[in-house]
């Protein structure tokens, strides 16, 4: 862009002599960004060549990245990013980015520019996980991963898994996504069904995580509602239910976090089963907080 | 300490002067420069600020520069400061700009910012009077380079 926006608001200007929102030079103009959302800075783009090339602008994008950016691409397999603008590399993020064998994804949230992350349950390790007669997989439109690992029937019930990511420093939450009972399509509509569905209300399940820097979170769940067999009153049946396992605060993005996490229900005493296991999410904490709340407005 | 306030003349480019206590003038990074630069004569003449402006930037420089005023106080003086017509919050940009008092040109920048936001394309070429100069092939272009930004 050149030195002002003028060229193409000029009417306003020399209407009455007084500045416009066209003779603001590029640095107050990036000032301006300073505050709006991407969805916003895109949308100014459409509104004249100038504001376009004010929208492109690096320096604009360079505040909109996560500070160590050039150490996410670097994790990537991609180097399909060389040449990008700024721009072109936070929209290139913005969008899911497949690693470690396509089983984790990790993409900045459009509006915070902040780093989302989802791990697959086939990126995890299942205790008798290859036993078709305890675990199986299916397919389904529902996991972004399009694959969720079902618990048939075991004793020993333990998922777990790990990540090592150069996390920009911030407050992260860790959730696992998981739902009782196994569902398929049926002539377009969603059928559930819990024939596998028991034990889960006989203990907690235990959630927890680890971080390479010593820290540790746990949290216990009930999967299930005893003595509600009547699904619409069970509100644990019928849905996926995110389980949020702690929190864990990264104050340094160099060296790269890494952290641990798991999902177990070891009392053999009792058998469980008819469960399906999504992902893992990692999300900074008050992002998801505002998006449970439905705040975010261009959703 | 000091014996004696220091004032400075300033002189706007339609040629009113405002005579100002120095330790409020060097507010601005600009004037503070050439204080410490000793190019100070007795008038510094600011050839891109006019008198109108000048008066607001001068009012916002003394109610920040007030001792003892509380936080919410001086939210609310910010509140009322930039609710002024878009002409006369781009003359302050520009003069904030030229003066070089990031504190202020961040504050209006904000603003601007504020009347921008939730506004669609057409609404804000209406209330900004901006042209829309671009090619229909154009126009799909730029919805096409961004649309990842609505998805």
């Amino acid at each position: 862009m050149g030195a002002s926006l003028s060229s193409l608001t000029e009417n306003e200007s020399t209407a009455n002599g007084r500045p416009g929102l066209g003779d603001i030079p590029e640095n107050c103009v990036a000032c301006v960004f300073m505050y709006l959302t991407p969805p916003e800075i895109c949308n100014l783009a459409r509104l004249n060549h100038a504001f376009r090339g004010a929208a492109s602008s690096d320096s604009v994008w360079d505040s909109k990245l996560p500070s160590n950016y050039h150490h996410l691409l670097d994790v990537l397999p991609q180097r399909i990013y060389e040449g990008f603008s700024k721009k072109d590399i936070f929209a290139f993020l913005s969008r899911p980015v497949p690693f470690d064998d396509g089983n984790k994804e990790v993409w900045l949230d459009r509006i915070s520019g902040r780093i989302c992350m989802s791990i697959s349950t086939k990126a995890m390790l299942i205790t008798s996980g290859e036993d078709r007669r305890h675990w199986n997989w299916f397919p389904t439109e529902e996991s972004r991963f399009h694959v969720v690992a079902y618990c048939q029937q075991v004793w020993w019930f333990e998922v777990s898994g790990s990540v090592k990511f150069p996390f920009p420093p911030d407050i992260y939450t860790l959730t696992f996504r998981v739902r009782l009972g196994k569902f398929y399509k049926r002539l377009g509509r969603r059928v559930c069904n819990f024939e596998h569905t028991h034990g889960w209300d006989l203990g907690p399940v235990q959630y927890e995580l680890f971080t390479s820097d010593g820290q540790h979170a746990v949290s216990e769940y009930s999967l299930d509602d005893s003595d509600q067999d009547d699904t619409s009153a069970n509100l644990k049946r019928g849905d996926w239910i995110e389980y949020k396992v702690g929190e864990f605060i990264v104050s340094r993005s160099d060296p790269a976090t890494e952290v641990r996490f798991s999902m177990k229900q070891i009392d053999c005493t009792h058998s469980k089963g008819g469960l399906c296991i999504d992902s893992v999410s990692i999300t900074p904490s008050d992002l998801k907080a505002r998006r449970s709340k439905g705040v975010s407005k261009y959703q | 300490m000091s014996s004696s306030t220091k004032f400075l003349t300033l002189k706007t480019n339609d040629k009113e002067e405002f005579v100002l206590d120095e330790a409020i003038a060097i507010r601005s990074q600009t004037i503070k420069n050439m204080v410490e630069d000793d190019c100070v004569s007795n008038v510094i003449p600011l050839p891109n600020v006019d008198s109108k402006t000048m008066i607001k930037v001068i009012e916002y420089w003394k109610k920040h520069s007030e001792e003892g005023i509380s936080k919410d106080k001086l939210m609310d003086f910010d509140k009322a400061f930039v609710k002024v017509d878009q002409s006369i919050l781009y003359a302050l940009i520009l003069a904030a700009n030229f003066l070089n008092d990031a504190e202020m040109l961040d504050m209006i920048c904000q603003e601007v910012a504020n009347r921008i936001k939730g506004k669609t394309p057409e609404e804000i070429r209406k209330e900004f009077n901006i042209e829309n100069d671009f090619t229909p092939e154009e126009e799909e272009e730029i919805r096409n380079e961004n649309v990842w930004a609505f998805e």
